[in-house]
This record gives C-alpha cells, structure tokens and sequence, in this order.
C-alpha cells in the first residue's frame, strides 16, 4: 500500500539540486523535487540561482600557456622527435 | 527530466583523439601545439591541487608533457586521451608532492564533516511552523540586468571564490565546470567514487553561488 | 465556507507537523491563525487543489474570518474540523493513485515519439503516494500540449476525487 509522500522540504531540495541537473536523482526522487518546485518559488529561484553560477563559472577563460613555457615544450617536442 | 547541462568547451570526438595521437605519433607539431593549448589550463589546475606553488605546478606540467611524448606509443585508447594526460599529470604532482611534504592526501577526496549547501540559518525550524522551509526566499538573479553576470568585476568574484575552495573542491569544479570535463573523466583523473565527486561539485558550487549573492545583493 | 484539509494518520499537519484535535471533533475546537501564505495560517483545500495535496487523512473544516486564495491552496485565519471524509481510505487513495499512474502511461505513449524519461517515472513513484503521481501525470500533459494541458488533468483529477468521496463542490 502507497504510504503518502512527505513532500521534501525546501532544506532538503536544496541538497539535492547537484544531483538533479546531473541528471542523476533515482526517478522517484525527481519527480518530489519537480513537485516541489511547481509549489515554491523559493526553491526554484535558488535551483536558477545554482544554474546560474554554474554558467557563470563556464565563462571563466582558461588561462593560456605563457609563451615561455610554450617554447620550452616545443623545444622538447623537437628532441623527442628526433629520437 | 531536467535539462542536460551543454559545457561551451565539450570535448572532442573519439575519431577526432585517434587522430590527433596519430599525428602526434607521426611527430606532427602542430598537432602537439593543439593538444597543449587545449589541455594546459586544467592540467595546471589539477596539478595545482596537490603541490604548494605555481611554479611546482608549471614544472608539474612540463614534466608531464614529456611523459605524454614517451609514453603516447604505448597509448592503447583504452581510456580517453584527455584522461590517460590527466592521470600523467595526478601521478607525478604526487610524487612532487610528497617530496615536498604537502599532498592531497587522497581522504581529502572523501568528504567527511556534512557542508550543508546553505547556512541551516536560512530556513525555519521546529519552533517556527513549516520546518524545513525558506525564512526569506534567495533572491530572483533572472531580474537581474542582462550582463550584470558577465561582466569583469562578476567573473572575478567567481574566480576568487573558486581560488579560496579547499584544494579537492577546487580540482574538481575547475575540471567540471571551469574545463568541462566530465564526472567520468574526473572519477578516472582523481580516482574518486562518482558519489565522492558529486559530493565536492555540489559543495565548491553551493560555496561559490553563496560568494555570487553576496556579491550580487550586498 | 466549506474546505478541506489532508492530515497525516495522526492528525499532525504535513508541512508545520501542527497537531490538529482529531480525537475531539464533537467539541469543535476554532483554531486560529493570521493569514500570512506559506508562512502563516490555516492552509486548506478547495476541492480544485485537493489532487495537489492528496494525502493519508481527509477533512473537511469550516472556515470563518480573513480567507485568501493563493496559488494552489485556501489559506484562512479561522477554521475548525467538523468530520472526516471517511470514504478517503486506502483502497480509494490507491485506486485513484492507480488511476494517475495509468494515465501518465497513456498520456506519455499517446506522444510521437512517445516520452520515455517521463514514462520511466512512473512505477517507481507509485510508492511515493498520490499527490506525487498526480503531479506527474499532469506534468506530461503539460509537455504534450502545454499549461492548460496541465490545468486540465488536474480539473480531471479533482473530479474524480469529488465524485468518489460524495463532497460538495
């Protein structure tokens, strides 16, 4: 018999937000926490929040190599290759 | 259900690695040149995490490079090319690490004490009615002006929060987030559980969306 | 006003864990509360949102003084339990969790091609009771043909709650 859920709370939502846009919360688990979003806006504000930052932080350019070090690893390649 | 996250540096195809090993086995330059612009900044990043300096850190990586180039014949293509680099690059930080007495030692990769994504603080308890739920709601950034997020002064924010991660969060949102690795490709470089990565992703994450609202409300 | 009310098997609020006088019906005890929506207040059902809420225990209450409607709920400064719906047992709330589950099956096999991530949902929630399954059939409605979709299952659902409990609508 189907005992009623506990509907998560917005403490618990909020644990579980890296596992839900990984895509890897069981199917049960994320089907309580998209009801849960569907009736508090806080928790989605905060899910859009994490979105967010996540695509913030993959703006962040990758540093170049400086062109020292470049040179250096070039000169190595040509070693290597000669060998 | 919910929307795959795209990275904008996804990685390459596997027809695409096999040829640039050939390449590089056929001592094409510019094919190594490629594979070391695409590679450098997280493997500085990776490296990073486990000595005490930069410097050791560049070191690391030039080390490393050379252990590509004398190893890449013996390269089966069992793992992903990026991985067997990365993994050059964890191995050898290790040694250099632990000649200089500073290592990750490899329980820092299993998180113990519970981080709680948001400060407990922000949610009502037992004696104020709903348990569990917002005092305040966080706030709406999709309001927000469109480039407030973009811009220098932002990413800065970001970029220092990231710096100020414990060394294992670190590694591991830069790989994830910053480099675009995959869980996979980051389990492998790491050797930790895919339950272990999750547990820091969601951690350095919640650590530096808690450093953007700041940034962003105050 | 008539409304109504989902309690836990002990009569304890799902959400505050607030613990109501099942045991005292007769005596009719008026609680009170300011309205103040998802923070304070008594929260009850219309018989629209009951699918939203389904849950171990039905009630139906009487509401007196400030009463406002929000999304999805009733929420009202002054209420009282005056009985229990008793046609709301186990049989009936598995029948119509059955009856949720079957049609969130049709609803996501009737798509072309048919939505599997959602299908794949299903059983494993069943357990999670009906609110839950209520939820899901109406979200696939809602990818199929959009929100008024999603109103739709959930005005379906509510009916069949009303019929099969004899409530006034």
């Amino acid at each position: 018999m189907a005992e009623s859920a506990d509907h998560l709370s917005c403490q618990e939502v909020v644990e579980l937000v890296t596992e839900y846009l990984d895509e890897s919360l069981p199917a049960e688990d994320a089907s309580l926490f998209e009801q849960h979003l569907n009736f508090c806006e806080g928790c989605v504000w905060y899910v859009d929040q994490l979105r967010t930052t996540v695509e913030t932080v993959g703006e962040i350019r990758e540093e170049q190599i400086p062109p020292e070090a470049k040179e250096r690893l070039l000169g190595a390649f040509r070693d290597w290759r000669r060998s | 259900m919910a929307p795959a996250q795209a990275h904008p540096r996804s990685a390459p195809s596997a027809s695409e690695e096999a040829d640039l090993v050939a390449r590089l086995r056929g001592g094409d330059e510019r094919a190594f040149e490629a594979l070391v612009e695409r590679h450098y900044a997280t493997m500085l990043a990776v490296a990073r995490g486990y000595v005490r300096t930069r410097a050791v850190a560049e070191e690391v990586v030039q080390e490393a490079w050379l252990g590509v180039l004398n190893g890449i014949d013996r390269f089966e293509g069992r793992s992903s090319l990026k991985t067997w680099i990365m993994r050059i690059v964890v191995n050898i930080a290790i040694t250099r690490g632990e000649r200089e007495t500073r290592t990750i030692p490899f329980s820092a990769f299993a998180p113990e004490a519970d981080e709680p994504a948001v400060d407990p603080d922000r949610f009502r308890d037992e004696s104020d009615g709903f348990p569990g739920h917002w005092r305040a709601y966080p706030g709406s950034w999709a309001s927000l002006p469109e480039d407030t997020l973009l811009v220098r002064e932002t990413l800065d924010v970001v970029k220092r929060a990231i710096e100020e991660l414990p060394a294992a969060q670190r590694i591991v949102v830069t790989m994830r987030d910053v480099a675009g690795c995959s869980a996979e490709e980051v389990c492998e470089t790491l050797d930790v559980s895919e339950g272990n990565q999750r547990v820091l992703l969601h951690r350095a994450r919640s650590r530096v969306r808690s450093a953007l609202e700041r940034h962003l409300d105050g | 006003m008539i409304a109504y009310k989902f309690l836990k098997l002990d009569g304890t609020s799902v959400f505050t864990g607030f613990r109501w006088p099942i045991e005292e019906l007769s005596i009719n005890t008026w609680i009170e509360a300011q309205v103040d929506p998802c923070r304070s207040g008594i929260h009850v059902c219309g018989t629209e949102h009951l699918p939203l809420w389904a849950g171990q225990t039905l009630y139906e209450l009487e509401l007196k003084g400030e009463i406002r409607e929000d999304s999805g709920k009733l929420i009202a400064s002054r209420a009282r339990l005056t009985r229990r719906i008793e046609a709301w047992e186990e049989s009936v709330r598995d029948r119509y969790t059955r009856m949720c589950a079957d049609r969130a099956h049709e609803l996501a096999r009737s798509a072309s091609p048919p939505l599997e991530q959602w299908e794949a949902v299903v059983e494993p929630s069943v357990r999670e009771g009906p609110a839950l399954l209520g939820f899901i059939a109406a979200r696939i409605a809602e990818e199929l043909d959009g929100p008024s979709a999603y109103t739709a299952e959930r005005a379906r659902q509510s009916v069949w709650l009303v019929d099969e409990l004899g409530l006034e609508t």
